[in-house]
């Protein structure tokens, strides 16, 4: 098997870098830990949960999907090409890898959308199992697993008490990178350490169910009260894909830009008649807890949520999605009366 | 701090009908996260601890929750202080809100109303000084050229992904529709990137010149760490140093920037 | 001349300010027709908006100048107490004092942000201010285009 010694992690990313990947790992950076583009010097994080997720790479805050020039009355289209350089996301999360599956439906359910497969195409996917993991991570309460390989192209896994890393392809892709990666790795044998224990929170199907029969529940005010309404949830969270459309031009030119959208938001919903369809943060929390545990896994068998735990993390306002999925379980272990 | 008492008055207030909400703070796997009680019974949740930074006049703005007032708020100097300041911009009435007022080193001021709680403010926090942290930054970044000064605003801002989590933090921003989301004209463009970036952190600090009562809420609650209090203590210690004004003191104050004197500085002007 | 050709001097050795002036319809812009009318000389940098009264001119406008491409902005109403509404110029005053600094501190140079009285009678004060203010932009150069507050190019 191939091994890297575990505080040789930056010598395997800047071989990456030499052979042509554009290499996105967990660094520092202003005192949080972020995935981005690893430049020469710069430690690779693996303890904390980066604060943002993996498909800001295949799926950006903002992107330039169509472009013209203004001349006078003459409006002429450009060429806009996908911006997708090969690139590798080393030592992200599983449960980061695992939200790929359905940004992979989403974006290629009814329409193919070439911007983010041209991305997902140049991307190698190549997970660390955790080790580590706090209070926010549920990834065992949504079918997911510390060592879950899925959306993996190869997996990192920490070896002989953390001293080492066993890197094991899964897929072309990961024999292509550890080809790449040459020298960098060793040969060798070693054994993997076994991965974190997280505790199951709730019962995800029992979720699923209660949702489908309680749009309307007396719950639903309870559950929300805390949310403020801002996007910080959706847009550190690695299954969201909402976005907006929006044009910007000045005189001489004009672009068509993507840019990430919330659910959370008042405007969302908002039609231009005036009328909102989602009047309040309670209906706006509930799609958010809808979408994700019960159209998502009606329309596409999977479930929105991989467990990451990052929109507890960062919300400023104490919500949770295990804490109401929790809830939601709870109430289903209650006897039917009137008054529920 | 004695919690009991905190809990003791949240009941007493649900019990006999002075408030129908109490919004305090409750400990949820070592965060501290925002407690809605209802129930005189469930007043047993609540703590409070330095950890509980979240300023909770923000959720006076929520739609939901006027149905529940008047409400007790659970609050720190600041907090009070933005209280205030909601009332001097007619956000608030006298009869919507009571305060559970706790200081910063963990006392206990008990049940007030907000001329009870203006008066506390004046007479025990009337000096309340920038953070000196905050100040020695700001000391430094002042003295960078402004090549420095645009190169580290750049970085900082280059992380934003307009999630508008500071906004929402922020009890002060309680805009129906903010000018960010106004596009006839676009004036702040949309992409989560440079100029867009800029003008939306510049506008948004700028909306609170005068307003702000330096709590905090919005740098913490960005998930980018952005320092947005270097930019809200920037306008506060101007508002101060230039029109002798601390906001947050005086229910009937006016606006700093709706009002005017006569001799106002105008050294910078020819 | 136009936008496209003030781009295309922009070259270190011929660098022609642009700068944009937000003034009140009823002093600054009486002012500077009054120049014009008195025949009276001053360099062709700037491009005047008029607007009612400078407490009409939002923070957003100057951001928005430079932003479009300005190297510099020139707001100007009328003196203290001659306000056409009053206090228009008063409440702009305490705007500008915030603004000034909260740009300044975030890296935009002073010497690309000027503030100015100019009566409807002063038209020799009007040509003065744009000729120096014209001077001290030459001096500083053009607006750095990598700063935040520029717009960037799409990339």
């Amino acid at each position: 098997m191939k091994l890297i010694d575990a505080n040789k992690l930056t010598a395997l990313a800047a071989a990456l870098a030499r052979a042509g990947y554009r290499v996105v790992a967990p660094v520092e950076d202003s005192g949080v830990v972020r995935l981005k583009e690893w430049a020469e010097g710069a430690a690779i994080r693996t303890g904390a949960v980066p604060v943002n997720s993996a498909k800001d790479f295949l799926f950006p805050p903002s992107e330039i999907i169509g472009r013209w020039d203004l001349d006078g009355d003459d409006f002429m289209p450009r060429d806009v090409q996908p911006d997708a350089p090969k690139t590798v996301l080393l030592a992200v999360r599983p449960c980061d890898a695992a939200a790929l599956a359905l940004l992979d439906t989403v974006f290629n359910w009814d329409y193919k959308d070439d911007f983010y497969n041209a991305r997902r195409q140049a991307v190698t996917v190549v997970p660390m199992v955790c080790t580590a993991a706090d209070e926010q991570c549920f990834c065992t309460s949504v079918g997911g697993a510390p060592d879950a390989t899925a959306g993996a192209d190869a997996m990192l896994r920490p070896a002989d008490g953390g001293t080492r890393f066993i890197l094991e392809p899964l897929t072309d892709k990961g024999n292509a990178l550890l080809d790449a990666a040459g020298l960098a790795l060793a040969e060798g044998e070693a054994a993997a350490d076994p991965p974190v224990e997280i505790a199951r929170r709730f019962d995800v199907e029992a979720v699923t169910e209660w949702l489908s029969r309680n749009f309307e529940s007396d719950l639903w005010p309870a559950l929300s009260l805390a949310c403020l309404g801002c996007g910080a949830c959706a847009y550190a969270c690695p299954t969201c894909h909402c976005f907006d459309i929006q044009d910007e031009a000045t005189r001489r030119e004009s672009v068509r830009l993507k840019n990430w959208d919330s659910c959370g938001f008042g405007l969302f919903t908002l039609h231009a008649g005036g009328h909102n369809p989602r009047p309040d943060q309670t209906a706006r929390w509930r799609n958010r807890v809808m979408h994700k545990f019960s159209y998502i896994p009606e329309r596409f068998a999977l479930v929105g949520c991989t467990g990451c735990g990052r929109c507890a993390r960062v919300c400023g306002a104490g919500m949770s999605m295990s804490e109401v999925c929790r809830l939601i379980a709870d109430e289903t272990k209650k006897a039917p009366t009137h008054e529920s | 701090m004695d919690v009991d008492r905190l809990r003791q008055d949240a009941a007493a207030v649900l019990a006999d009908g002075r408030a129908r909400m109490v919004i305090g703070f409750r400990d949820r796997a070592g965060d501290r996260v925002p407690a809605f009680i209802t129930d005189a019974e469930q007043a047993g949740e609540l703590l409070y601890d330095e950890a509980c930074r979240q300023n909770l006049a923000a959720y006076l703005k929520k739609a939901e929750l006027k149905r529940f007032r008047p409400v007790a708020i659970v609050a720190r100097p600041a907090v009070m202080r933005s209280l205030v300041l909601l009332a001097a911009e007619a956000q608030v009435a006298d009869e919507d809100v009571l305060v559970l007022g706790v200081s910063d080193d963990q006392e206990y001021h008990g049940i007030l109303d907000l001329a009870a709680t203006a008066a506390l403010l004046n007479e025990k926090y009337a000096e309340m000084p920038h953070d000196p942290d905050l100040v020695k930054r700001i000391e430094e970044i002042s003295a960078m050229t402004p090549e420095e000064r645009s190169g580290f605003w750049t970085e900082q801002f280059a992380r934003c992904t307009r999630c508008y989590a500071c906004r929402a933090a922020c009890p002060m921003c309680y805009c129906t529709q903010c000018i960010v989301e106004k596009n006839v004209p676009q004036w702040i463009s949309t992409a989560a990137a440079g100029h867009g970036n800029y003008a939306w952190n510049i506008i948004r600090a700028f909306h609170l010149a005068g307003r702000c009562t330096e709590c905090g809420a919005c740098e913490a609650a960005c998930p980018q760490g952005i320092p947005l209090m270097l930019l809200n203590v920037v306008l506060a210690r101007d508002v101060e140093e230039e029109f002798g004004v601390k906001v947050g003191y005086d229910a009937e104050a006016e606006p700093v920037i709706g009002s005017w004197r006569e001799d106002d500085n105008e050294d910078f002007i020819r | 001349m136009t936008q496209a050709e003030a781009k295309s001097t922009e070259s270190a050795e011929a660098f022609e300010p642009r700068i944009v002036a937000f003034v009140c319809n009823w002093c600054t812009y009486a002012g500077a027709d009054l120049t014009g009318t008195s025949r009276i000389q001053y360099a062709a940098n700037v491009r005047i908006i008029k607007l009612p009264c400078t407490g009409r001119i939002d923070p957003l406008f100057i951001l928005k100048a430079f932003e479009g491409g300005a190297d510099a902005v020139l707001v100007s109403g009328c003196h203290p107490g001659d306000c056409h509404y009053t206090s228009g110029n008063y409440h702009a005053r305490r705007r500008w004092t915030l603004l000034r600094n909260l740009l300044a501190f975030t890296g935009i140079d002073p010497r690309r942000l000027f503030f100015s009285w100019v009566s409807a009678a002063e038209g020799q004060k009007f040509a003065d201010l744009i000729n120096d203010i014209t001077g001290t932009v030459r001096d500083a150069g053009p607006f750095d285009p990598t700063n935040p507050a520029r717009r960037q190019p799409w990339t």
